[in-house]
């Protein structure tokens, strides 16, 4: 399914990287048209994991480039702006989850695909970590506004849409990959 | 349900600058403030002004950006202008530190118990929750018209013009072209699914069986993008992709304003450093003039 280079950045890593941004940018602007209900200022966006998947399949340069230049998109569609620590979070969530890649055998083993969740939830932590860390010097909040009200949410978020979406997106890839022959 | 760049052509000068020398100003306004840590109302209004006056310039009409706008007021006043005039914390300690007129208390209570206490309000946690606001606000005017200034064609050459690598910058120009097609495929899939009874205004059930419902639509996208991911890559390896230095269709050229917005935006970085930490200016600070509208 893939070669398993971890940190080979060829043609494969910058399709797959394109293709992975602009998911990530095209599901967080349909998001925003069509907001999930949640509770409090949490917000669900499937489009992570989209990311995740990318990630794990794709090794962790496609997570990284597809996570900083889809969230890049995804705010140029619905018209946010640029924020570059933003962008850098998803890209580092992209690119911790996409550690997982060399030691997925199997999409469909149950064993790999808890693997590539718990990469993904530790990717999830790292990159709104340090979104809302940056947060706090670039706009002078503080500790608990950071941790409180940017990163516990955006972390929750994540984890509940990966946790629940991430599988199903592998067994389906190992499907396609299967019928693809490579 | 259409893909729309918010980008439109706009006969301004924000929009004949270099994408380039946009990217970098912001970003010398943006480091100007955070990294001398300036918090003093005579350095930050000025280049609330500044940015002010560069949103103006760029001319984007009210109706595009009201709804953003809405999401930025809620953000800025309720999460950190509220936070910051309950708690006096995120900025410098001279906030809660030094000894300033309580205008009044605002009694907090855990719900369902009798534990609760008074919260002081001072002169000067409210002017440190406008000076906090301010500044926020002025680095979201920076960052806010990018997309609707800068050409969505124009990104992958603008970073491969800043030094980032040909497949760095290719990737970036790739999933701006892929863009439109994904969007497409997704009302596709969403209109097939349709057809077949799926209901996405109506997703019942609890939040996880809501997530999964969006299975049907994420799933198809996803698995067609990875086929067609396949195809590319092998009419891009038939080129030759990666084997030799690319070139690129767009150019630019830095022009005169250029080079002066970029002069501008360095010396501004350059001032405000100097001023922190040459002349000790750039501290958080309580202006007389608003302590005394309250004593």
């Amino acid at each position: 399914m893939n070669d398993k280079s971890t940190w080979e950045f060829g043609t494969r890593q910058v399709v797959y990287g394109a293709i992975g941004a602009a998911l990530y940018g095209v599901f967080s602007w349909a998001t925003n048209i069509f907001p999930l209900p949640a509770a409090g200022n949490v917000t669900f966006r499937p489009a992570v994991a989209v990311l995740i998947f990318f990630a794990s399949a794709y090794g962790p340069l496609v997570g990284l480039l597809a996570g900083f230049i889809g969230n890049t998109l995804g705010d140029a569609l619905s018209g946010w702006g640029f924020y570059w620590n933003w962008s850098l979070g998803s890209g580092l969530m992209g690119l911790v989850a996409g550690l997982v890649m060399a030691s997925i055998k199997d999409f469909r083993a149950r064993g790999d695909i808890i693997k590539a969740v718990g990469y993904g939830i530790a990717g999830i932590a790292v990159g709104m970590l340090f979104a809302s860390v940056t947060e706090k010097f670039i706009g002078g909040l503080d500790w608990n506004t950071a941790l409180i009200g940017y990163f516990t949410p955006a972390f929750i978020g994540n984890t509940v849409v990966v946790v629940i979406l991430l599988p199903v997106l592998m067994i389906a890839f190992a499907a396609v990959a299967s019928r693809r022959g490579r | 349900m259409l893909v729309t760049w918010k980008y439109r052509l706009r006969d301004t000068f924000i929009q004949r600058l270099d994408p380039r020398t946009r990217l970098i100003f912001m970003l010398s306004i943006i480091f100007a403030i955070t990294i001398p840590d300036i918090w003093d109302y005579r350095v930050i209004l000025p280049l609330f002004l500044l940015a002010l006056t560069l949103y103006l310039m760029a001319q984007i009409a009210w109706k595009d950006v009201k709804r953003i706008w809405m999401f930025i007021a809620f953000l800025v006043f309720f999460i950190v202008g509220l936070n910051g005039l309950l708690s006096g914390r995120g900025g410098p300690s001279s906030v809660t530190d030094m000894v300033s007129p309580i205008l009044f208390y605002i009694p907090i209570k855990i719900p369902f118990t009798d534990i609760g206490w008074d919260v002081p309000i001072t002169v000067a946690k409210l002017w440190f929750s406008l000076t906090q606001m301010t500044r926020m606000i002025t680095m979201t005017i920076l960052a806010l018209p990018i997309p609707y200034t800068i050409d969505p064609n124009m990104y992958g050459t603008a970073f491969k013009r800043m030094g980032a690598s040909d497949n760095v910058s290719f990737t970036m120009d790739l999933a701006f072209r892929f863009l439109p097609t994904f969007a497409r495929d997704l009302v596709i899939t969403m209109d097939a699914q349709r057809a077949r009874g799926y209901e996405m205004d109506k997703l019942n059930g609890g939040l996880a069986a809501r997530i999964r419902k969006l299975a049907p639509l994420i799933i198809p996208v996803v698995m067609q993008s990875t086929v067609t991911g396949e195809e590319v890559i092998d009419a891009m390896d038939l080129r030759a992709f990666g084997t030799a230095p690319r070139t690129w269709l767009k150019e630019l050229h830095y022009q005169r304003r250029d080079y002066l917005m970029l002069a501008f935006g360095v010396t501004i970085f350059i001032v405000c450093c100097v001023l922190k930490w040459g002349f000790g200016i750039g501290d958080f600070l309580v202006p007389d003039f608003f302590t005394n509208l309250f004593v």
